[in-house]
């Protein structure tokens, strides 16, 4: 074994015995008695939390992944610059910041946290989508303009599958993100599991906080791998192993 | 890597000696404060009066109540001002008491034994509250929180409330509430977000109810009402000066130093500072400074 791989055992070794004995923890001093004393609110918690997630992703990618599309066509290049500023100034404002504005027209509730959420998981998916789509070997565009294919072929056979990869990695982390910081939501009147994690930190209370960001934590790891499974299905056998074959020749 | 290394410690035997050096004075203290304006204004005034008595003040503002006690105890926050309802039921599991000298002098001795010694009672009884939109309260006929206990014992599912996380897990807040005047919000009738929203909220038409604390400026700015305590649920709550005993016993001119605060101050002025900040926008610092100077606190 060279040294490498023996310092990546040994974090991984001691990054689970953290995890194990932060859930010994967890369980011997009862800090999930909020989850099973009410298992109603938590399920209201729960599905108000996905809802927003949901919407405010779904929303996103319907606009930043066709966008990003777009942006790279030849005839709409020049506008990208406008795009992408767009949705960094999305994402450079503080997610809190975001949230006091929307408020201030949506009122509060679930809507203004939706539109927040929604202009902070833009930038992440329209930027990959677009390095993704550029990264895409023209040579491969070439031959296939060659064998007679129409643009619209091109798109959906040959770029989109190419950058699968990048696209999904960008969703990714737009998700990802956007589950945690849905917990901000309930400063705005919004709900989710973020209503136990401030009642948490206002109490001083870890039953609550533990019920509250634990289940937050999980569901966010879950939706990431999710989304490697996805992501190791949606990508071309080929790419996926020229990719392994460039790793492994670094 | 040498050279990082020897940056940093060069900057941090810089900072040492500038703190080492700073004023020449030793009488440090931290003053601690909670989320909401109030609580800024009197850590502020706090800090002010403070320094013109050569102290040399930190702050930590912008806790949880239940925080900023943990703070207290274990010493990274010294002074605070404390209300003596929060002090006994909240941080102590005690009965709540209505009266105000009765409620200061029973947490004063409970607290003691915790090291921790409560000074300066103030006449500012910054109670909880339930507030309503004047016309819709007139429009339901509701006057009082046992009103409205009828009403939404009638008109169940009809009311949405606001409030924040801490009033609305907290037994001397809404479940308390609830259970002494015998009605219930149902859980999506609650509507739990940031202190201060909720008066927008109501405000809004959003919500029909809300927790309010008495003295804050928005329930006269908005035609609020605060709804009477029929049943005299909520107890006490004069804010008063909370400090660890090994400050006082240190420092005890701070209690000397701000008594011409809590012998001034009463609810009404409080509402009155509490208005310029929230209402009128004035930064905290200014409010705190001008109402010093005017009553000759300070130069």
């Amino acid at each position: 074994m060279n040294k490498k791989a023996m310092i990546a055992w040994i974090v991984k070794l001691i990054f689970w015995g953290v995890i194990i004995s932060f859930f010994w923890w967890v369980f011997s001093n009862n800090m999930f008695s909020q989850l099973t004393e009410n298992p109603d609110q938590f399920l209201g918690l729960l599905s108000r939390h996905l809802q927003i997630v949901l919407i405010s992703s779904s929303l996103a990618l319907a606009t930043a992944i066709p966008a990003g599309i777009l942006m790279t066509r030849k005839n709409y290049q020049k506008y990208e610059w406008l795009f992408v500023n767009t949705a960094n100034l999305g994402q450079t404002i503080p997610s809190i910041a975001i949230l006091a504005l929307a408020m201030g027209f949506l009122g509060i509730g679930i809507q203004a946290a939706i539109l927040a959420l929604y202009v902070y998981s833009l930038l992440p998916i329209l930027q990959n989508t677009i390095a993704g789509l550029k990264s895409v070997n023209p040579a491969a565009k070439d031959a296939a303009l060659g064998m007679g294919m129409t643009p619209g072929q091109i798109l959906f056979k040959i770029e989109l599958p190419m950058a699968a990869n990048s696209i999904i990695a960008g969703i990714r982390t737009a998700i990802v993100l956007n589950i945690g910081t849905t917990a901000l939501a309930y400063l705005i009147g919004g709900g989710g599991l973020g209503v136990w994690i401030f009642t948490g930190i206002q109490l001083f209370d870890n039953t609550y906080l533990i019920s509250g960001a634990v289940p937050v934590t999980l569901l966010a790891v879950t939706v990431d791998q999710l989304f490697r499974l996805l992501q190791f299905f949606m990508v071309p056998k080929g790419i996926r192993l020229a990719q392994k074959a460039a790793v492994n020749a670094v | 890597m040498k050279k990082l290394i020897m940056g940093i410690s060069t900057l941090t035997a810089s900072a040492a000696m500038l703190t080492a050096c700073g004023g020449g004075n030793d009488k440090e203290v931290t003053v601690g404060a909670k989320n909401f304006t109030e609580q800024f204004i009197l850590a502020k005034m706090t800090e002010i009066m403070l320094e013109e008595n050569d102290f040399s003040v930190d702050m930590a503002d912008n806790m949880g109540s239940t925080a900023l006690r943990q703070a207290l105890e274990s010493g990274e926050v010294g002074v605070t001002w404390e209300y003596t309802g929060t002090g006994l039921i909240t941080y102590n599991d005690e009965e709540p008491i209505s009266e105000k000298d009765e409620a200061f002098e029973a947490i004063q001795s409970i607290d003691a034994e915790q090291d921790i010694t409560w000074t300066n009672p103030s006449n500012i009884d910054n109670t909880y509250t339930l507030v309503m939109r004047e016309a819709d309260g007139e429009e339901k006929g509701i006057e009082t929180i046992s009103d409205l206990a009828d009403y939404i014992n009638e008109n169940p599912e009809e009311m949405e409330f606001a409030t924040d996380a801490e009033f609305g897990n907290r037994e001397d807040g809404l479940p308390g509430v609830e259970e002494t005047y015998g009605f219930e919000f149902g859980n999506s009738q609650v509507n739990e977000m940031s202190y201060g929203l909720n008066y927008e909220a109501l405000n809004n038409e959003e919500v029909d109810v809300a927790m309010g604390h008495a003295t804050d400026s928005r329930i006269e700015e908005y035609n609020l009402y605060n709804l009477e305590d029929d049943e005299q649920f909520f107890p006490s709550y004069h804010a008063s000066v909370s400090m660890r005993t090994e400050v006082y016993e240190e420092y005890p001119e701070i209690e000397e130093i701000l008594e011409p605060l809590s012998q001034e101050l009463d609810g009404e002025t409080m509402t009155g500072l509490n208005y310029q900040v929230d209402i009128e926008d004035e930064n905290v610092d200014d409010v705190a400074r001008n109402y010093l100077q005017e009553n000759g606190f300070i130069e």
